[in-house]
């Protein structure tokens, strides 16, 4: 195989300074949570190693990960990452057009063969042959498999390949299928979210360039750095809702006063993502932060669990039906009532702070 | 030269899957069938549901506008119950989304249409090295600077709207957020930088210079900045005769608010202005993979047809005025709100939709500036809209790329028909009944096509001056 050029060669190719790499290593470095003792060790890595090609292919998708992602962090860590990873394929970025973007896809493939990561956005849809989605005169399932069959590692991009996504919504019209179902002798890391949050893209990206290892992932396949707390859990409006203090209808008092959302059918409760910490648009706001909800997006089957608005103890589903789901919904069953009981014991624990307070007076 | 056929395809550069078949003969295009080749089905998907979740369906469409279909289905929602959003509420709704537009132009202009000018075909010409280093797909410089003045733009959307894509604040009774004092001195200062880097980098001279230009000479003499780049590049290739357009136009109006719209609704057909009536309006369906007759979308349904029959060619529908193909857009925009340079470029080509969208990026820059002055925080931003039980409702607002309508229909509390009709379903409808084909269809006879070539580069521009979103052309 031809020689592949070092990341940081490429990074000087691309007009970046020495001094701006070393930043970028300890931004990067504190991203991943890890200490400054390791920016030495991501700034050897990335002198030492060849760069890792990735090629970026889209299937039913909406685009909304691409422009999640070109609008990374920090200036200097889209920068930088953009021009490591060249994206040798990205079918919505790249210059050449038709058959001659075909054949770099090709290309790439061959040239890379068993070294590339796929970086996945959108899933396949498998009614009719996969007739709903054609890339190049070929169902984009074919693609997928074609370039999967030489990849080192997968990425699944945002909620449509990790889960299926919107599309996916009953009655699935087109089968859309998430990729570990199409493709399932590969490692696969699912980065779900709708999208996901740039710095959380970035951050997965670089860590699999840096360290050429996939991320600790929860039993889901999801990076444990990114997905392993509730938004709720860091949630700044948590204190309103450990006292009961909740928003009743839009743009009320309590609205103005930031109370917390969970009424109006805020899924932070049961949502694994990293929203309420990094945030987003550069680490400007949240959707709760904005006075709306958490919908969920990052949870598997976020679009199918009765109306947005509803609140999680009054989901529809639960307990309704017996079927092969049973055991899910089941388990999700206890989460809404240990909500509600959560809720409760929050109330009770004000009120009996109230009585104390008054027998202190 | 005997006739040959080509497909282009698949396209790069534009938002989702699109495949072009050419009918070439004596090096140019004779005819052009324009195949959406994504569907998804998000019209049946909504059936049934309660009416409020197409607030968080809908604008899933489309990672790239995703608050214009949150806009248009927060309207339907509001028409249908006969609601009407709180006045400060719609003015921040404008805003997000005017901001959401300008994003959209300039993605457009800087990562998807001139990139092209720096192809190697063109090394003769005398602006394609400032082509090359400002826009060469990926490297140019002008791309980073865009990503990062958008991104910083963007700031604002994080502040009002949470994120984005994917905005959840926009419902029918008004903003989720209401933005305080402070708010309104973060929103002028993201904007104030906007305007610096418009000014600075892509047209290189005031704004409100830009926009007061009035004819095509004028336009033409602009030198400064990208734009004066384009327009040297525009006059040397003869831009303006590449994808002429029939001249009919289409605007269900731009930013609506309490005192009207911020760019005036109607149409443009024979050279006059006539008020928007969408009684005659329909989507056929002859060329397409859908199933049913052609029906007005208050009554549509999208009914794929699996055997995908000869006869057709792409899962879009054709929308249809009074029988007639219209095209949608900025240029169409400008037009039909009376402004004098997009009055002289109208029933223009490549130049034309182009330069429709920079006049627009320029205009609008003022015009958030007004919205974000306007804001009063102590007023209420939302008034809330009890969920819709019975009835039906169109939203009809300005996406970057054109005319957007969700037709909603409501009963006993559920969805029991959705139908959306998005620009690009104008702009790259297939054929009708009659044979009519769509604008973009039409914009691409003559185009000059050199022997040999596959991936003919006067093909690429016409059909990137549209700008098309093909995530939302089959939805």
């Amino acid at each position: 195989m031809a020689e592949i050029e070092t990341f940081y060669e490429v990074m000087r190719r691309q007009g970046i300074t020495r001094r701006s790499f070393m930043k970028y290593c300890s931004l990067t470095a504190s991203a991943l949570g890890l200490g400054p003792a390791f920016v030495p060790k991501i700034a050897h890595a990335m002198e030492t190693k060849p760069r890792t090609p990735v090629i970026w292919v889209n299937g039913l998708e909406c685009t909304c990960c691409s422009e999640s992602f070109i609008r990374g962090a920090h200036p200097l860590a889209k920068d930088v990452v953009l021009s490591m990873i060249s994206l040798d394929y990205s079918h919505t970025l790249m210059a050449a057009a038709g058959h001659a973007a075909e054949a770099a896809l090709e290309e790439t493939i061959q040239k890379y063969k068993g070294n590339y990561i796929l970086a996945v956005e959108g899933n396949p849809p498998l009614n009719e042959d996969g007739m709903f989605c054609i890339v190049g005169g070929k169902p984009f399932v074919e693609q997928l498999r074609h370039a999967a069959k030489d990849a080192k590692a997968i990425i699944s991009w945002g909620a449509c390949a990790s889960y299926g996504c919107v599309q996916a919504a009953a009655p699935n019209p087109t089968r859309a299928t998430p990729v570990h179902k199409v493709i399932t002798d590969k490692p696969i890391i699912k980065v779900p979210g709708c999208p996901p949050i740039a710095e959380v893209m970035t951050g997965v990206i670089t860590y699999m360039l840096t360290f050429d290892r996939l991320p600790e992932l929860d039993r889901q396949g999801r990076p444990a750095m990114f997905y392993s707390q509730r938004i709720h859990d860091k949630c700044y409006r948590r204190p309103h809702f450990d006292a009961g203090q909740f928003v009743e209808q839009w743009d009320d008092e309590y609205a103005r006063k930031g109370y917390c959302l969970y009424k109006m059918g805020c899924k932070g409760p049961t949502t694994y993502n990293a929203c309420s910490t990094v945030r987003w648009n550069e680490g400007v706001s949240f959707p709760i932060q904005s006075g709306h909800g958490c919908i969920g997006c990052s949870e598997d089957g976020f679009w199918d669990q009765g109306g947005f608005y509803d609140r999680l103890t009054t989901i529809k589903q639960f307990g309704v039906e017996a079927t092969a789901d049973q055991m899910g919904f089941a388990a999700a069953g206890v989460v809404g009532a240990g909500i509600a009981a959560h809720v409760a014991a929050s109330a009770l624990k004000r009120a009996q702070k109230k009585t104390q307070d008054k027998e202190e007076v | 030269m005997t006739g040959t056929r080509l497909i282009v395809g698949p396209f790069n550069r534009v938002e989702g899957d699109l495949e072009v078949h050419l009918d070439v003969a004596d090096g140019a295009v004779r005819s052009a069938r324009v195949n959406a080749p994504l569907y998804r089905g998000f019209e049946r998907m909504l059936l049934g549901r309660p009416p409020s979740d197409a607030l968080t369906l809908t604008p899933r469409i489309c990672g790239i506008c995703s608050i214009s279909q949150s806009a248009a289905a927060a309207r339907a929602l509001a028409a249908a119950g006969g609601h009407v959003p709180a006045p400060q509420g719609e003015r921040v709704a404008a805003l997000i989304h005017a901001i959401e537009n300008v994003s959209d132009h300039l993605t457009h202009f800087t990562l998807f249409f001139m990139p092209d000018f720096a192809r190697s075909c063109y090394a003769g010409r005398s602006w394609h090295a400032r082509a090359v280093d400002r826009f060469a797909a990926m490297e140019g410089a002008a791309a980073r600077q865009a990503i990062e003045a958008r991104a910083a733009l963007m700031h604002i959307l994080g502040l009002m709207a949470g994120k984005w894509p994917h905005t959840l604040a926009i419902q029918p009774g008004g903003v989720t957020r209401a933005p305080g004092p402070r708010d309104k001195v973060r929103i002028a200062a993201s904007l104030a930088a906007f305007r610096r880097y418009l000014e600075d980098v892509v047209f290189g001279g005031p704004l409100e210079a830009f926009a007061a230009l009035s004819t095509r000479e004028a336009l033409m003499d602009w030198e400064t900045g990208d734009a004066g780049l384009f327009l040297r590049i525009a006059a040397d290739l003869d831009l303006d005769a590449l994808g002429r357009g029939e001249g009919r136009y289409l605007s269900f109006g731009a930013y609506p608010l309490a005192g009207g719209h911020a760019f005036a609704p109607g149409l443009w057909r024979c050279g006059a202005r006539y008020p928007l009536d969408l009684s005659g309006l329909v989507e056929d369906v002859s060329h397409a993979w859908m199933l049913g007759g052609p029906a007005h979308p208050g009554e549509g349904q999208t009914l794929p047809d699996e055997d995908m029959r000869e006869a057709a060619y792409s899962w879009c529908k054709a929308p249809r005025l009074n029988g007639e193909s219209y095209e949608t857009g900025a240029l169409a925009r400008q037009v039909i709100d009376g402004h004098p340079l997009a009055r002289d470029l109208a029933g223009g080509g490549v130049l034309a939709r182009v330069a429709g969208r920079l006049l627009e990026l320029a205009r609008t820059q003022g015009l958030m500036e007004d919205l974000s002055r306007g804001i009063e925080p102590a007023a209420r931003f939302m008034d809330p809209a009890p969920e819709v039980r019975e009835g039906a409702g169109a939203g009809l607002v300005e996406a970057a790329r054109g005319a957007l309508g969700h037709w909603l229909r409501v009963e006993k509390g559920r969805i029991a028909g959705y139908q959306i009709v998005a620009p690009t379903t104008w702009n790259f409808s297939p054929r009708d009944a009659a044979g009519q084909p769509g604008p973009l269809e039409a914009a691409l006879v003559g185009a000059p096509v050199a022997q040999g070539d596959e991936t003919p580069v006067t093909v690429q521009h016409i059909v990137r001056s549209f700008d098309p979103c093909m995530v939302c052309t089959v939805h």
